[in-house]
């Protein structure tokens, strides 16, 4: 028989569609067979595969914006103004890049509580898989993810970036004993500045990309190497379905649907840029990139007085509460003791009280950055419709 | 003895052991090197001594110096000057005036302007002293020492030096 020289996405016999995945570089990470039920849109809602679309999307947007940003404390606004107004659909790019990094950070979190109430990281018997490893580089995907959107949140210089980062930096430096010289390695000084910008910068388009790249690959083999999504043992044996062209073709509607809303939504959601950074004027109010509201609310809330010894809030809302969080988190497939039965099933009897208890710190999550989007001048609290208060006299 | 897998010589273990404890110390004091260089070895911040300008510059009552990011205090000829960084998680803090009613005067026709301190991220609410009364602040804006300059009089402050809240500095 003659070699074929070409894989075909419309295969015709089995030998051709295992040809598809072995001979093609984007498609060899997938089995050449699959099971049927993995193509379902519940439960995973297929929010890995946005998670990644986007992240793409992020790389590809990031490229042409590099292109035109400086990042240096006199030019960076500039540059960023520039792009935002004198680049020919400079606000376009500017706002699929914005956009598709808030998306991704909501997509990450959800895939995260899809795989925690399915139990998805819980092993079955069947074979040797370590899925509660995969969940471990989630979470740390999921902290890479909220990295990469802070970091970036500096680079406009302007006073939404500055105050943000003065807030989210000075929590850091409310740790005990290396506080102070882990803020200023992390920002390069006693201010923030060049040095900062700077770090920022590299750590926003080289290290953390990088990272995120290497841990989706690990995320990706282990997948593969755990048989696909996790189910139950009675779920039976047996792969049915030819992975081209269906999963091929179900993967690129994700990922078109993806690219679509996310270009259409920049298209009506313009990004904002307030005035230059001044570090003398904060304004009023001053807020963290939303999806840290809800530990700012918690680091506004937690000051404890005992006589005469005050706890900064920063030090528990802003360093212990989230470590205790991530480390409990990235541990929990190891504390969770349910029977094999509760794999991939979602909200089984077994896991009530586990999932009962993650949604409600998901919820309480959600709460708090509610409250955080509802503050005012001054800390105070308005409803949407309501205006703001003309602030009192300043000097 | 597996004949496949003759029993390695000790030496060439022993050698494999060093080789890869030598890698992995060469790996580590490299990294240490890389983090180190990391840590600021001179800061080109702002300088912690500060001139702020002439005294009789000042008016009375608070005035902020936006690049020292502190309040000169003034009344009459006693000077003191404080931080503007809140002791939370350092915003600017903002100064608001409001008139306060004389609780002696039934008509309500004096009233006595007072200066509250507020920050705007979290909330927190400062004396005109300093000293922290609500909100998330753990400490009172510290007070730093004052002098005048010899060369050129006007106010020198020691942003690296605290002083005590009441501590002022008489200006003849």
């Amino acid at each position: 028989m003659a070699q074929r020289r070409f894989w075909s996405l419309r295969p015709s016999t089995a030998r051709e569609v295992a040809d598809a995945i072995f001979a093609n570089f984007l498609l060899h990470w997938f089995p050449a067979r699959m099971r049927a039920s993995s193509l379902a849109w519940t439960p995973t809602f297929w929010l890995g595969t946005v998670s990644w679309v986007l992240f793409v999307v992020l790389l590809v947007s990031g490229l042409p914006l590099m292109v035109f940003y400086i990042p240096s404390v006199e030019d960076a606004y500039r540059s960023v103004k520039d792009i935002e107004h004198v680049v020919s659909f400079g606000w376009w790019l500017r706002a699929v890049h914005r956009l598709a990094a808030h998306l991704m950070v909501i997509t990450v979190t959800l895939h995260l509580v899809r795989v925690f109430v399915t139990g998805a990281y819980k092993n079955s018997a069947r074979g040797s898989q370590r899925r509660e490893w995969n969940w471990a580089i989630g979470v740390a995907m999921l902290l890479c993810t909220l990295l990469l959107s802070f970091t970036g949140y500096l680079l406009p210089w302007d006073q939404l970036a500055f105050w943000a980062v003065t807030v989210g930096t000075s929590i850091v430096s409310s740790a005990p004993l290396a506080g102070t010289i882990l803020r200023q390695t992390l920002i390069g000084g006693r201010e923030i500045g060049e040095a900062t910008l700077v770090r920022f910068y590299l750590l926003h388009i080289v290290v953390l990309p990088i990272a995120m790249a290497v841990l989706f690959g690990y995320h990706m083999w282990r997948i593969r190497k755990d048989g696909g999504l996790a189910r139950g043992a009675a779920a039976g044996e047996g792969a049915d379905l030819h992975t081209v062209p269906p999963v091929v073709r179900r993967v690129a509607v994700v990922t078109m649907a993806t690219v679509l809303a996310v270009t259409a939504l920049a298209a009506f959601i313009p990004s904002p840029l307030l005035e230059p950074a001044n570090p003398g004027v904060t304004p009023n109010p001053a807020k963290a990139p939303w999806y840290f509201l809800w530990l700012q609310e918690v680091v506004s809330d937690t000051t404890v007085r005992l006589g005469p010894v005050h706890v900064n809030g920063a030090l528990i809302g802003g360093v212990v509460l989230p470590l205790v969080l991530v480390v409990v988190l990235t541990l929990w497939p190891w504390l969770d003791r349910s029977p094999e039965s509760a794999t991939g099933a979602a909200f089984p009897r077994e896991r009530r009280v586990q999932n009962a208890v993650f949604l409600g710190i998901a919820l309480a999550i959600t709460g708090l950055t509610v409250v955080g989007l509802l503050r005012g001048p001054s800390w105070g609290l308005w409803w949407p419709w309501e205006a703001w208060p003309p602030l009192p006299t300043r000097f | 003895m597996d004949p496949d897998r003759p029993e390695q010589p000790a030496r060439r273990s022993a050698l494999i052991r060093l080789g890869t404890a030598a890698g992995a110390a060469a790996l580590a004091v490299q990294g240490g090197i890389v983090l180190r260089s990391f840590v600021a070895n001179v800061s080109y911040d702002t300088p912690s001594r500060v001139k702020l300008g002439l005294p009789g510059a000042f008016p009375e009552g608070l005035t902020l110096v936006p690049d020292a990011r502190v309040f000169v205090s003034r009344r009459g000829k006693r000077f003191r000057v404080m931080s503007a960084v809140c002791t939370h998680l350092g915003c600017t803090v903002r100064v608001e005036a409001s008139l306060k009613a004389d609780p002696s005067d039934p008509d309500t026709r004096r009233a006595t302007q007072v200066f509250q301190l507020a920050c705007p991220c979290h909330g927190s609410r400062y004396r005109e002293d300093g000293s922290n009364i609500a909100g998330p602040a753990p400490r009172p804006l510290p007070a730093y020492h004052v002098a005048l300059a010899p060369d050129d009089g006007q106010l020198a402050v020691d942003l690296d030096r605290e002083t005590a809240p009441d501590v002022e500095l008489t200006v003849p």
